[in-house]
């Protein structure tokens, strides 16, 4: 989508054209779900987070001052959200934060090797500190954002990208090294030697 | 330094590590879609302008001693509506300013609960959900306000 079309989309949703709206869904709503998984919500609390953030987007459709930049306020509601739920939690009660979903068994087949590789992958994704694990979950959501959408809904400037995404590559490399010599599994494609 | 092609290729791979172990649930997209058919493009749009659960440490440890409600101020053009939300007992205790009678729609994505606002403007709730919730609410006269939706 470009940002004519995201334009197109949020004037088309705002005057109630519902294939307008579900063209915006189809494109955001995976950068909405990596925002507030990435932010280490549980399964149930990203799926309130996202839920409220499209009701947001819905009820301030005709009130959106830039309209081609729709998908960084979507990522931006969502993250001041995950923010009020987190708080919401520690305050009526003292439990940890859930730890990311582990997911399935790897699959029992000729891909072993690849199900293995991203299962140390996705254990090491979970535990980068918070900035790098956000960077890196809405960097890789499915359609990835341009990076004026990742600067202007992390705060960052688009030159910075680059590098940060880079130093945070690389101490995911270190986990999933520590990870793999700890219990044995292989390093995943793409890391150092 | 890993050089960039190591990175475009670490990044491939996780990619399909998130796709495979954390994909966006059928649920949640249905959820999103959904969500264009729960706002009213009549009403207007009372915006959330105060909640306690969002005060620095004092306040919230204040909030903590008085029993754990959870104030929020939403003020639209010709209402603004004050909640207290009793989380643990999902209790809900309101007052529409002016005040005044008016009917209170508690509306959530699984269905709606209407209760009345006495002559003072205050109005009560049992059973609130949990998740995503907006009041719309009508008073003497004017157009109807939706408050934002907030996870109760």
């Amino acid at each position: 989508m470009t940002d004519l079309d995201v334009r197109g989309a949020v004037a088309g949703a705002a005057a109630g054209d519902a294939d307008a709206w579900n063209a915006l869904v189809d494109r955001y709503a995976g950068l909405v779900w990596a925002v507030a998984r990435g932010e280490g919500l549980s399964g149930a609390d990203a799926a309130d987070v996202s839920q409220t953030t499209w009701l947001r987007l819905a009820e301030h459709l005709g009130r959106i001052r830039a309209p081609e930049r729709v998908g960084s306020w979507l990522a931006t509601t969502a993250r001041h959200e995950c923010w009020r739920v987190a708080k919401t939690a520690r305050l009526v009660s003292s439990v940890e934060p859930e730890q990311l979903a582990s997911g399935e068994a790897p699959a029992a087949d000729a891909q072993v090797l690849e199900a293995e590789e991203l299962q140390a992958l996705w254990q090491a994704l979970g535990s980068l500190p918070p900035p790098c694990r956000v960077l890196l979950r809405v960097l890789v959501a499915d359609p990835p954002p341009t990076y004026a959408e990742v600067s202007e809904m992390l705060g960052m400037p688009i030159g910075s990208i680059g590098p940060r995404r880079a130093r945070c590559l690389d101490r995911l490399r270190e986990l999933v090294a520590l990870f793999t010599s700890a219990d044995g599994q292989p390093a995943p494609s793409g890391s150092r030697p | 330094m890993s050089d960039r092609r190591d990175d475009e290729a670490l990044l491939g791979a996780l990619g399909r590590a998130v796709s495979r172990h954390d994909p966006v649930p059928e649920s949640v997209v249905a959820a999103a879609r959904g969500g264009f058919g729960m706002v009213s493009f009549e009403a207007e749009l009372a915006t959330l302008v105060y909640d306690s659960y969002l005060g620095d440490e004092d306040t919230r440890a204040l909030v903590r001693a008085r029993g754990g409600g959870r104030e929020l101020t939403f003020e639209a053009p010709s209402l603004t509506v004050e909640v207290e939300v009793l989380t643990a007992e999902r209790r809900l205790l309101g007052q529409l300013v002016p005040p005044g009678p008016g009917v209170v729609e508690i509306r959530s994505p699984e269905g709606s609960v209407t209760v009345e606002a006495d002559h003072l403007g205050r109005f009560s709730a049992r059973d609130v959900p949990a998740g995503p919730v907006s009041l719309r609410c009508r008073g003497q006269g004017g157009p109807p306000a939706d408050t934002e939706w907030v996870i109760l």
